[in-house]
């Protein structure tokens, strides 16, 4: 690296040359020749820009007349004109996209023609209107590549990204994610204002991942905020008013359709399974007066009385519409840019207040961002940036815990509560009713945020540029819990717990830029810098049996009560060099070299250091002299990239031997949490992409194809060991995963003219994963499993054969050819992937006159989920619950022929098996948005810049196979951790569906 | 030739920068990627007295079984109790257990234990645990600088070694019988030195029962010498503790004079002395007068409870604020004589009253009977003596030293010794029966060594030293039964986990 490095230095001190100065005038006007004050006049490839004069005049330095000028403006279409000589320019523009500004690469910017490496752009216009409140959800289906699944429909709740699949069982599987140049630990990507995006890049590959070396592998997801503007101050202001439902409701067993259950219950636990029909049931359940309860047997069997609370089963409960609601939202939205040259401006504020669609669901979220970019000198310009978030988030408890709300749908219906007296069920006394905990229980989250950066920008020469930030991530964020002593867990004495979280992440960067004017058209950029980050984060969880946690709060330590459980902090760092070489010879042949050295606290001594290369090549095809003739092709271009990046795991100190406190009686104790293992590494993900990009008939069919194979070694993977060591098992690199995909990206404006315009945006992603390695071993967490040749969490489950049509019973595949009514001893097999082999989005975009229609699809395909919620509404085991309505059709007498088998009151478990294993796939009209521009005439008569208003709907309309509540869902306790998060995919616990949201709202610019 | 000048200048320092920037990054970076967090202890600790105090202590945290998760070992505070008393009583017929609710347990009622257990490898595992950090201790004994701090760590890790190592192998094995073919039968791995690294940790060997009770006599012989300037010593083991274990491990392998010496060592220092009231052994927040060993629980630091789904109280307190009473014990059971070692309570006796004025509202407090009815399974009852999770919980009670002492010599004399008829009355009178004399048993020494054996049966209800008794008697005593089948067969025999053999490699 050294050399490297060295060379580098001695290639820029050669290359520096001098060049003497001109002046470019011009004059930029509209379509219907009016000027354009304001718009950017830009030199490609340098920093020296200007903006047009409020007549559209400009003026701007250049060398020698031999450069390319972009021009852009808000609503116009970017231009880039090569001066060919020139120093005057008058530039006509036209309406439409402004685009190919240059995409940010991380450490400068590219623009298409450059580009070699995959990265995807998703642009601020398509961030809102959603009322979705995490910028994830809000980004489903939006681009290629990247694959988001929801864990729950409940507010706040984390979401699951995947750039070109997973890549780690172990480490986390999230992307990187940067906001402003400072690379995230703190999650808070998730709480940005989706407003206050100017632009969000994904780098999928090696080539553009490299400069994220050691934490690349998983994709990097650059967000970028709006900065300041120049001209007059710009006002924004919009409000959003959206009602939220859930968007299917689950068939269940009606209260009379119940009560034969309890019959059949009975007669079945006395053994007289023989006198049951379906039929019979109907009848004895239909009885009335007061001998309803005594079922009298065909023939001189006899009678049987019903258990003494049959008789009070005669309520009729719709459990699913008394944790369902209709829920408001409200979001507001404040802004100003302005600015001149000297300082441009950007500040917003906004507010989004959200109820969830379960009962005691909220959510409130307070954004603030100010951002000021300042040229002070001829040579130095500054920016800063700060974004600060707080949320107060009414929780739920964990969808697998006894009380989360959506629970309440296994309770009979023809039972009741009684508000008065705890909520508790009136008959089944003994069964938990959700409302008992929300009612009398608090979980409330408070988040605290700040991402700030502060950047310098030195022009050392026109050709040598010196740039250098610092970044700093904050998070803070605490959990209050308190359960009341009517609740099961606060049983009399009530139940308190407190938890806080500091996360505080810091970075600089400095970097030297260097582009030198070459002979010919040959150009070369190079970038060389270095990083320096460090990351902390510190823990406290207390808990104690009391109904207050301001008392728990003030609780000494010393207290017999309390309970703190001990987090040891975390602490990273990492210091990294990096460098990347672009040379483009006629803007024809392009070739970038990128590398990045990691050092990285993470790991032991030897193990610390990491270098990921990539190196990325392209071939403009036509810029090329015989494409000249080919006029329907406008774009098109070659590329390839191959590279390493890495992936660390998420916690900090692996490599050595860690303590925690334990306390018994009196004593205060160290237990040994891990054994050392100084040979931990990094995983490495090597990367092979090639790609197309073209564009036809003046760029009005435009798109790109991308191949890629990516191979992750040195996998870590919690290895089996010898229980003598007192571990069950260690992490250790072994393994090895790959990934292989196919991207494709269409967009075509269909018709265009003054009045109407349509235009479609489409994108698929294929993703195959597989687990080629894992040194014989395998991991199992209930019905998911990571095996070698397997793709990673694959279903791992009986397979369920039907019912016997003599006996009632479950039949499972018993693994040579035959059946078998045990569970147990029916071998468990790969029955399915909860990963998706293709996702995608399709986006119509229709503007007639000043009204315009959006809507936009989003579909998966060929992901199966595990319905684990049916699993428990069709236990017919001992606990005679509420079930689907499906299971009312079950086996009742020999000779029936039933898909569901017959219920079994001594049967303990619920037997997970194919059974509830359904095909996940869906279609979904993610948003639909009409809107209406007031003419702009109208609005400045009023003196106003524009004003629109909208109505629209999200998740309007599902068409899926699925028959849980959504098929958008992938459950995994928070406590399972990043292996849990990794292999427990696919699973709908009693999950909570995406809500279905009708939304209005109105736009104003000042 | 100004900005020739600043251009040059900068390109200086350009080079400088880079050169620096760069070199800096390789050379610094050492330092700077030594980082640690707050509230982290790592590394090496075990260099002085206070840091290897502190493991030792954690290590009782876990010999102890304070709640390690839903998958945790309990041993000495849980499952070493709660398994032997599943596997010596009959499903249905003594304990209605509730497997809803705790289906691992189910395995030891219906004396069909998988390979795959959760309970047998969580249990395994833990004790591996504290035996690797036991050995860490012994290992670095000469960090400690004050020599009499040295002997007695030294002292309790030796202890705790060696008791461990007992409990296993009388559950992991097969019965100890002198002479017999079952001391050659390999059992649990014996390991007495640390494993620090992860590619220090190698396929075990096993060891044989002889292999491992040599062990066990060695490290408890060791310790009892270290620990005895040490009194009571808190609520850590002791030497008392020490010959305790000693005679239990005596009674095991049916050496009744060193079981009889073991137990003259602690009941003749006449520092423990019996309770007024047997249930007064139970349900305390401090060690009784009788208790050699116990474990210590906190309300915040406890085995478990409703709150966490384990641990004894979970399982035997039926008690809305403590338990779900998965222990559903049949009421009839206590005096069937179609039950094998039935304990037969007679009306007077305190150990097997049963108060069934209980509800949901009952508190752990209102209970002053030996049982109640389960609250939540009216048709069971529950037993009183592990009824909140913030109480101690005894392991070695000085009323097993008296029957046993007592058993220890009636087998050398087996004759109607004075001092063993006064170790039965010390138990008998204390319950509410009536003292014996030697005129009861009619002359028949074998009528009193029965009358010892049921005083056992019902002293020890629950506590997992009755399932121990009927092994060891059955390898000189025909006819001896348990849950109706030979107490030797390998049925009652803990397998070693899948999970431990499927990492077996060499």
């Amino acid at each position: 690296m050294k050399i490297l490095f060295t060379s580098l230095i001695v290639a820029f001190a050669i290359c520096t040359s001098w060049a003497q100065e001109l002046t470019l005038q011009g004059k930029v006007l509209d379509s219907d020749n009016q000027p354009v004050p304001g718009a950017s006049v830009k030199l490609s490839g340098s920093d020296a820009s200007t903006t047009t004069n409020a007549d559209g005049t400009f003026k701007i330095a250049v060398a020698d007349g031999y450069e390319t000028v972009v021009i852009s403006a808000p609503g116009l279409k970017t231009q880039k004109i090569f001066l060919a000589g020139k120093t005057s320019l008058d530039v006509s523009m036209k309406k439409g996209k402004e685009s190919d500004d240059g995409s940010s690469s991380g450490f400068g910017t590219q623009s298409k023609s450059e580009m070699t490496s995959s990265v995807s752009s998703i642009s601020t216009d398509n961030v809102s209107p959603s009322p979705l409140i995490n910028l994830e959800q809000s980004n489903q289906g939006k681009t290629t590549g990247m694959f988001v699944q929801n864990s729950s429909g409940k507010l706040g709740e984390g979401t699951t990204v995947r750039i070109r699949g997973g890549s780690s069982l172990s480490a986390s599987n999230q992307p990187l994610y940067v906001i402003d140049g400072v690379p995230l630990t703190s999650g808070n990507q998730s709480n940005i204002n989706p407003s206050n995006i100017a632009n969000i890049e994904i780098l999928k590959d090696a080539s553009a991942g490299a400069m994220y070396g050691a934490r690349a592998a998983n994709g990097v997801i650059l967000i970028t905020t709006k900065s300041g503007g120049s001209g007059k101050m710009k006002i924004d202001a919009d409000y959003q008013y959206g009602i939220s439902q859930t968007p299917r409701k689950l068939d269940l067993i009606t209260p009379q359709q119940y009560n034969e259950q309890v019959i059949e219950f009975t007669l079945r636990s006395l053994s007289l399974d023989q006198h049951i029909t379906k039929e019979r049931l109907q009848g004895w359940a239909a009885q009335t007066g007061p001998d309803r309860d005594i079922i009298v047997l065909p023939g001189t069997a006899g009678t049987v009385g019903m258990p003494n609370f049959y008789d009070s089963l005669i309520y009729n409960t719709d459990w699913q519409d008394e944790v369902f609601r209709t829920a408001a939202s409200h979001r507001a939205n404040l802004s100003l840019q302005g600015g001149t040259e000297a300082l441009g401006y950007f500040a917003s504020i906004s507010y989004t207040g959200q109820e969830g669609i379960l009962i005691g669901n909220k959510y409130d979220r307070i954004n603030g961002s100010l951002s000021l970019d300042s040229k002070i000198s001829e040579k130095l310009s500054a920016q800063l940036n700060v974004n600060y978030f707080y949320s107060k988030d009414f929780r739920l408890k964990e969808d697998q815990d006894l009380g989360a709300p959506l629970q309440a749908i296994v309770l009979p219906p023809s039972d009741s509560y009684n508000a008065a007296n705890n909520y508790q069920l009136i008959v089944r006394s003994l069964e938990y009713n959700p409302l008992t905990e929300i009612n009398f229980s608090d979980n409330l989250a408070f988040n605290n945020s700040v991402v700030a950066n502060l950047g310098l920008k030195y022009e050392i020469t026109d050709a040598l540029s010196l740039e250098l930030n610092g970044g700093a991530d904050y998070n803070a964020s605490r959990q209050e819990i308190r359960q009341g002593p009517e609740t099961r867990d606060g049983s009399l004495t009530g139940r308190s717990q407190y938890g806080e979280q500091n996360i505080q992440n810091y970075i600089f960067n400095g970097w030297f830029n260097y582009e030198p004017e070459l002979s010919g058209e040959n150009s070369l950029t190079a970038m060389l810098g270095v990083s320096y980050q460090e990351s902390q984060a510190l823990s406290d969880y207390r808990v104690a049996n009391i109904n207050s946690v301001s008392d728990l709060q003030n609780l000494p330590e010393s207290n017999p009560l309390l309970n703190v459980v001990d987090i040891p902090g975390q602490a990273s760092r990492f210091v990294s060099s990096f460098g990347r070489v672009n040379y483009s010879i006629m803007d024809k042949y392009l070739f970038q070299f990128s590398g990045r050295m990691d050092g990285s606290s993470k790991f032991g001594n030897e193990y610390r250091y990491g270098f990921f290369p990539a190196v990325s090549t392209g071939w403009n095809v036509t810029n090329e002299s015989f494409m000249s003739g080919i006029t329907p092709i406008s774009f098109l271009k070659l590329k390839a990239s191959y590279g390493l990046v890495g992936n660390t795991p998420d916690d900090d100190f692996l490599y050595r031997s860690n303590y925690f406190n334990v306390r018994y009686g009196a004593a205060e104790g160290l237990r040994l949490a891990n054994l050392s293992n100084p040979a931990l590494k990094w995983e490495t993900t090597a990367q092979l992409n090639v790609g197309l990009d073209f564009g036809f008939f003046e760029d009005r069919i435009s798109g790109s194809v991308e191949y890629y194979n990516k191979t992750t070694t040195d996998l870590l993977f919690p290895v089996p060991v010898s229980q003598t060591s007192g571990f069950a098992s260690v992490l250790k690199n072994v393994g090895s995963m790959e990934n292989k995909g196919l991207e494709i990206n269409l967009s075509t404006i269909n018709f265009e003219n003054d009045d109407f315009s349509w235009s479609t945006d489409f994108n698929i992603s294929f993703n195959k994963n597989t687990v080629t390695d894992l040194g014989g071993a395998d991991l199992i967490v209930g019905v998911n499993a990571f095996r070698e040749n397997e793709s990673a969490g694959v279903f791992y489950m009986r397979k369920y054969m039907g019912v016997s049509q003599l006996t009632g019973e479950a039949l499972y595949d018993n693994g040579v050819g035959g059946t078998t009514t045990d569970w147990e001893s029916a071998p468990r097999q790969i029955v399915g992937d909860p990963n998706p082999d293709y996702y995608g989005g399709l986006t119509n975009s229709l503007r007639y006159k000043d009204f315009e229609l959006s809507a936009m699809f989003q579909f998966v395909g060929g992901a199966d989920l595990y319905f684990e919620t049916g699993e428990f509404l069709a236990n017919s085991g001992i606990l005679n619950l509420g079930q689907l309505s499906t299971q009312y059709d079950r086996w009742y007498a020999p000779g029936d022929v039933s898909d569901y088998p017959a219920l079994d009151p001594f049967q303990e478990n619920t037997f997970p098996s194919t059974r509830w294993l359904q095909d996940g796939s869906y279609i979904r009209l993610k948003t639909i948005t009409l809107s209406y521009n007031l003419p702009a005439t109208t609005v400045s008569n009023w003196g106003m810049e524009y004003v629109s208003v909208y109505i629209g709907a999200t998740n309007l309309i599902t068409i899926t196979d699925y028959t849980g509540y959504d098929p958008d869902v992938s459950y995994f306790d928070p406590l399972d951790g990043v292996i849990g998060q990794n292999i427990s995919r696919g699973i709908d616990n009693f999950t909570a569906p995406q809500p279905r949201i009708f939304m209005t709202g109105i736009k104003i610019g000042l | 030739m100004k900005t020739l000048i600043v251009k040059k200048t900068a390109m200086k320092y350009l080079r400088l920068t880079a050169i620096v920037l760069s070199l800096g990054t390789m050379i610094s970076c050492e330092s700077l990627l030594d980082i640690d967090a707050e509230n982290t202890i790592s590394g090496d600790i075990l260099t002085d007295e206070a840091s290897i105090q502190k493991v030792l202590n954690s290590a009782y945290y876990n010999l102890m079984g304070i709640y390690d998760g839903a998958n945790g070992g309990e041993l000495l505070g849980g499952d070493f109790k709660l398994i032997p008393t599943l596997l010596s009583r009959r499903n249905a017929n003594e304990i209605s257990w509730d497997d809803v609710n705790a289906p691992p347990y189910s395995d030891f009622i219906d004396k069909d234990i998988l390979l795959t257990n959760l309970r047998v490898e969580a249990n395994w595992r833990r004790a591996y645990e504290v035996l690797n950090a036991v050995n860490n201790i012994l290992l670095n004994l000469d960090n400690i600088a004050d020599a009499t701090a040295k002997a007695r760590i030294e002292g309790e890790c030796k202890a705790i070694r060696g008791i461990l190592y007992f409990e296993m192998v009388r559950l992991w094995g097969p019965q100890y019988e002198e002479g017999g073919s079952s001391l050659n039968v390999p059992a649990i791995p014996l390991i007495t030195i640390p494993i620090i690294t992860v590619s220090e940790i190698k396929t075990p060997t096993l060891a044989t029962v002889g292999e491992v009770y040599a062990q066990v006599n060695l490290d408890l012989t060791s310790a009892s010498t270290l620990l005895q300037p040490f009194g009571k010593n808190g609520v850590n083991i002791s030497y008392y503790a020490c010959e305790a274990y000693l005679m239990k491990v005596a009674m095991q392998k049916s050496d009744f004079e060193a079981a009889e010496l073991h137990a003259d060592n602690v009941i003749e220092s006449g520092l423990f002395s019996l309770v007024a009231n047997p249930l007064l052994a139970f349900n305390n927040n401090s060690n009784s007068s009788e208790d050699i060993l116990a474990v210590q629980q906190t309300q915040a630091n406890t085995t478990g409870d409703k709150s966490t789904g384990t641990g004894l109280t979970n399982h035997f307190s039926s008690l809305t604020e403590s338990g779900i009473g998965t222990m559903r014990i049949l009421e009839f059971s206590l005096s069937s004589s179609f039950i094998d070692n039935t304990p037969f309570f007679s009306d007077v006796d305190i150990r097997g009253m049963v108060d069934d004025q209980v509800d949901e509202q009952t508190r752990a407090t209102d209970i002053t009977t030996a049982f109640y009815t389960n609250i939540l399974n009216t048709s069971a009852i529950s037993s009183s003596k592990f009824m909140t999770a913030d109480k101690v919980i005894p392991v070695i009670r000085l009323a097993e030293l008296h029957l046993a002492r007592a058993e220890a010599i009636f087998e050398q004399t087996l004759d109607i010794d004075a001092t063993a008829l006064d170790d039965l009355n010390a138990i008998r009178t204390r319950a509410g029966l009536t003292e014996l004399v030697v005129a009861d048993f009619g002359g028949d020494p074998y009528a009193f060594y029965d009358s010892l054996v049921l005083e056992k049966t019902r002293e020890f209800m629950y506590e997992g030293i009755l399932f121990h008794d009927l092994k060891r008697r059955a390898t000189y005593l025909d006819g001896i039964r348990m849950a109706n089948n030979d107490p030797l067969d390998d049925k009652f025999i803990l397998p070693i986990p899948q999970a431990e053999t499927d990492t077996w490699t060499d």
